[in-house]
């Protein structure tokens, strides 16, 4: 048996314009859904009301517990029946694969931009949320104006490093059948029986762009440095 | 204008302040020295609530500031601060350090804000460095920065803790002068330093602390004739004989 690629060339279009818009849309709205949310969990662990830190670290550390997979999944079956019983209604509410990915992906890894943004406003010397309180800036401007851009910055290429990581995972939607590039592939590759090619093509392209983002992030990396 | 009154703070068992009072008058400049970890940063920091205390109390122009009621922030913002480490805004250039404090708390226009700044910029002898970054800027001119964003709030009174320590020694001079100036013009000022120099010129008291308790409250004459604590003259004798 000979391998086929042209099923590659002819479903390209699907490929990139259904399947690559999908991954690419979900990681970039869960990347700053992730980091906004990460960022709020990381004020609140470091908080000193321990209530506060105490339940943003089980968040954390149940989130960071559990594979992804089974997140995605209970997930996208449970939420249609908390919502239901949230909204007090009997029949279960429909999410949809699409939208249950992106609550799954940003609630998942917010936690893991928590600890990075954590680890970002802990490097913040002592002495620079002293100079913005003695200034008579509040907490909420010590950190929007001082705090947090410069751990922001600081971060930047671990976050960008969590983004290419988060850009792989979202292949895992395919559990619930949603169409993302892998998706796309998988369908093309059963229907026409071209494992192989297909399986192989997507490797290649994962491949090519997490590579060349990873290559950025380390040019980046030296140019975005707060001069100390 | 300032006020401790029986102020003591402990981390965990340990005390660092024990019982410490003592006054500011407006238009007053007090020194304060001791040997490192005596408290003396850590008083300073009462001042404007930096640092909590445990027992006693601290009164800024008629207001405590450990009643939980009082609103830090504006207390602050009319206390100017000058730390050991500058603490300029590195993410920011010089002239967004001077005036961010303006616009988000004392809601100045950016305009307003930016004049203000740059005056006193210029009088710290620097405003051909407005737009550049702390990190392009000397220890010395970085003070000098941090005095004038700390004057561009018009503070009732301002707070100096060791501001010539981190310094290399030939920029402790420029730094020193700025603050001899404003202490002429009548500033009341609170200033934790080894400069005895600085001391003899413009202070009118010093205070000396050791092992977290105020051991010398003098007039300056008093404090440099005769020391009454044999602490505090060795101390002297330690650091003035070179």
């Amino acid at each position: 048996m000979g391998f086929d690629f042209d099923v590659i060339e002819r479903s390209l279009p699907y490929l990139f314009r259904d399947g690559m818009t999908f991954t690419v849309t979900l990681t970039l709205l869960a990347m700053t859904g992730g980091i906004i949310f990460g960022t709020l969990l990381a004020m609140m662990r470091l908080s000193a009301l321990k209530p506060v830190s105490l339940l943003a670290g089980g968040y954390v550390n149940l989130m960071r517990s559990i594979p992804l997979v089974l997140v995605i999944f209970w997930f996208f079956f449970l939420v249609p029946y908390i919502g239901a019983w949230l909204l007090r209604e009997s029949q279960p509410v429909k999410v949809g694969a699409w939208l249950s990915a992106v609550i799954t992906f940003t609630m998942f890894e917010a936690a893991y931009y928590c600890e990075i943004m954590r680890a970002g406003i802990q490097s913040i010397p002592r002495g620079q949320v002293w100079s913005g309180y003695a200034l008579g800036l509040n907490y909420w401007q010590t950190m929007a104006q001082i705090v947090l851009p410069q751990a922001f910055r600081n971060m930047l290429p671990v976050l960008l490093t969590q983004t290419i990581i988060l850009f792989q995972d979202t292949s895992l939607v395919y559990v619930i059948s949603a169409t993302d590039f892998l998706g796309a592939a998988a369908k093309i590759a059963n229907r026409d029986y071209r494992l192989v090619e297909m399986y192989s093509f997507v490797a290649v392209v994962y491949f090519i762009i997490s590579y060349a983002l990873s290559l950025l992030v380390k040019r980046l990396q030296d140019r975005i440095a707060i001069i100390q | 204008m300032i006020s401790i009154k029986n102020v003591s703070k402990w981390y965990g068992s340990f005390q660092v302040l024990a019982e410490c009072s003592t006054e500011v008058a407006k238009g007053e400049v007090v020194v304060v020295c001791g040997p490192s970890g005596s408290g003396k940063s850590t008083l300073i920091k009462c001042v404007n609530a930096l640092e909590p205390f445990q027992k006693g109390e601290v009164v800024v122009d008629g207001i405590s500031v450990g009643d939980p009621k009082t609103d830090l922030p504006k207390l602050r913002s009319r206390v100017g601060m000058v730390f050991q480490h500058f603490e300029l805004f590195p993410h920011m250039t010089v002239t967004q350090n001077l005036t961010l404090g303006q616009i988000k708390v004392l809601g100045r226009t950016e305009q307003e804000a930016r004049d203000k700044g740059l005056k006193l910029l210029d009088r710290v002898g620097l405003l051909a460095h407005k737009d550049k970054y702390p990190g392009q800027l000397s220890g010395g001119q970085q003070q000098r920065v941090a005095i004038a964003r700390a004057l561009s709030m018009d503070p009732i009174a301002m707070l100096f803790d060791e501001p010539t320590s981190a310094l290399d020694p030939e920029m402790i001079n420029e730094v020193l002068d700025v603050m001899v100036q404003l202490a002429r013009e009548g500033m009341t000022m609170m200033v934790v330093t080894h400069e005895m120099g600085f001391a003899r010129k413009v202070a009118h008291r010093v205070i000396f602390m050791d092992a977290g308790r105020i051991v010398e409250d003098d007039s300056k004459e008093q404090f440099f004739g005769t020391p009454r604590s044999e602490r505090a003259q060795l101390f002297l004798s330690k650091i003035l004989h070179h």
